[in-house]
């Protein structure tokens, strides 16, 4: 008999052999070796890993549940209307971003939330001011939590140069570094329940960085061009 | 089984997501999914990102596979999970969120992929995108397996996701592709074929390489 095809043997991993095959396969070491090698690929296939979907989803598919009204946005009562207009969209970014920077340099002074980022606040960007982190689990969380909104506001941001072609102000630069700060306020006070975690200091580190070298382009120029 | 099917309770299945691949988020635990569920159908968007962050890279990773673009499957997946919050009201509960979910999901890019009228053919590149948590095989194996998916026929390609990567079965898939399962099993005996043979001639050309870099 000549040697089982290969379409024959994937059969086979599902399916009774028949007298043939049997016989076959006991005593074709070959054909034992490829109905392996077809068991192993599909055993393989089973563990793929699931895949994280690209920086900045959330953000796109919030607004989209928005503009469609299936979402609640700042507590406000849903109401179902059309699709947003682009400026209206890239206005909600810039708010988002701004926002959200706003609420870090403002958390970080210690005083009350203005509009902009208690707005921010509300829609659900921050659910969980680093201080009342419990744990170092939900010290971590919010750390990552603030890391993932900083990037996905970035994105959309970039998004809204890119389409919106608008000049920024002065201030964005300076936002941004509140922004920076209030990530690195969230990740001391992760670190301070777990000092030698190496994901933490690397975080930590790199974004003290960040938030130094904006501080020194905000000192030596007023320019925003900052992107 | 090679992967837990959807209908199967796993409760560390349940919670794999892309806010709890490293540390429990135990904020967004406290509350149950089907309270979870019950805000989000309120259109209270931290319950809807709770959700998202819970299922993301699940739903992400089938339209991914079935899109075999990163492009088309974020336009899948979002289109997913619109069409899941919007039918979230008529959620009752019978069988499991996350295998309601991922039906949506399959279906969404099933019939995603159906409208493209016409497809240039893929170049099927190595997918850049970031597998969830450690891999529990190799990586570069995990990389063939992609790019071989992505050089089968769409017909094969579907089969061979819904059966060998998310445990369908022949009937489950004959009824969200509209075929026999007859036609099922069929395609997927020729996909698992295909994808061997793709998969030992990468072999056969790694060895290859091997043996001239010795004879150099």
């Amino acid at each position: 008999m000549d040697h089982l095809s290969t379409e024959g043997l994937a059969r086979l991993l599902d399916q009774g052999a028949s007298q043939e095959e049997y016989r076959h396969l006991a005593d074709c070491r070959a054909c034992r070796a490829e109905m392996d090698a077809i068991r192993d690929q599909t055993e393989a296939l089973g563990r793929l890993p699931d895949l994280r979907p690209p920086p900045g989803d959330w953000s796109v598919l919030q607004a989209r549940l928005v503009s469609e009204g299936l979402v609640r946005a700042g507590g406000q009562v849903t109401r179902a209307f059309g699709p947003a207009p682009g400026w209206m969209r890239a206005a909600a970014a810039l708010v988002l971003f701004l926002g959200g920077a706003v609420a870090g340099g403002v958390a970080a002074r210690g005083v009350g939330l203005p509009f902009s980022g208690d707005r921010v606040a509300r829609e659900g960007s921050f659910l969980v001011p680093a201080s009342d982190a419990g744990t170092v689990d939900d010290a971590f969380q919010w750390v990552q939590l603030t890391e993932r909104q900083y990037m996905d506001a970035l994105v959309r941001y970039r998004q809204l140069r890119s389409d919106q072609g608008g000049a920024m102000a002065t201030s964005d630069a300076e936002s941004r570094y509140a922004a920076l700060e209030y990530m690195v306020r969230a990740g001391q006070a992760a670190l301070r329940e777990a000092p030698t975690d190496p994901f933490l200091n690397g975080l930590v580190a790199s974004t003290m960085a960040e938030r130094e070298a904006w501080l020194k382009l905000i000192s030596s120029n007023g320019n925003d061009n900052w992107f | 089984m090679p992967r837990g099917h959807p209908t199967s309770h796993d409760p560390e299945e349940e919670g794999r997501g892309a806010g709890s691949s490293a540390r429990p988020d135990l904020r967004k635990r406290a509350l149950s999914e089907a309270q979870l569920i019950r805000k989000a159908c309120q259109g209270d968007a931290q319950a809807v990102r709770a959700l998202y962050d819970r299922y993301a890279p699940r739903v992400y990773a089938v339209v991914r596979r079935i899109a075999g673009d990163d492009d088309l499957a974020q336009d899948y997946a979002q289109e997913a999970w619109i069409r899941a919050i919007r039918a979230l009201p008529t959620f009752r509960g019978d069988a499991r969120f996350s295998t309601w979910l991922h039906r949506i999901a399959v279906n969404a890019a099933l019939q995603a992929a159906r409208k493209a009228e016409t497809r240039t053919r893929r170049q099927a590149p190595m997918p850049a995108d970031v597998p969830v948590g450690p891999g529990r095989g190799d990586a570069l194996l995990q990389k063939r397996l992609e790019w071989a998916l992505g050089e089968l026929p769409e017909g094969m390609r579907r089969v061979l996701i819904l059966h060998d990567v998310e445990s369908y079965t022949h009937e489950e898939i004959g009824d969200v592709l509209g075929v026999t399962s007859g036609t099922s099993k069929s395609q997927l005996f020729k996909a698992r074929a295909k994808m061997r043979e793709m998969l030992s001639g990468l072999d056969n050309e790694g060895e290859q390489e091997e043996a001239e870099a010795w004879t150099i």
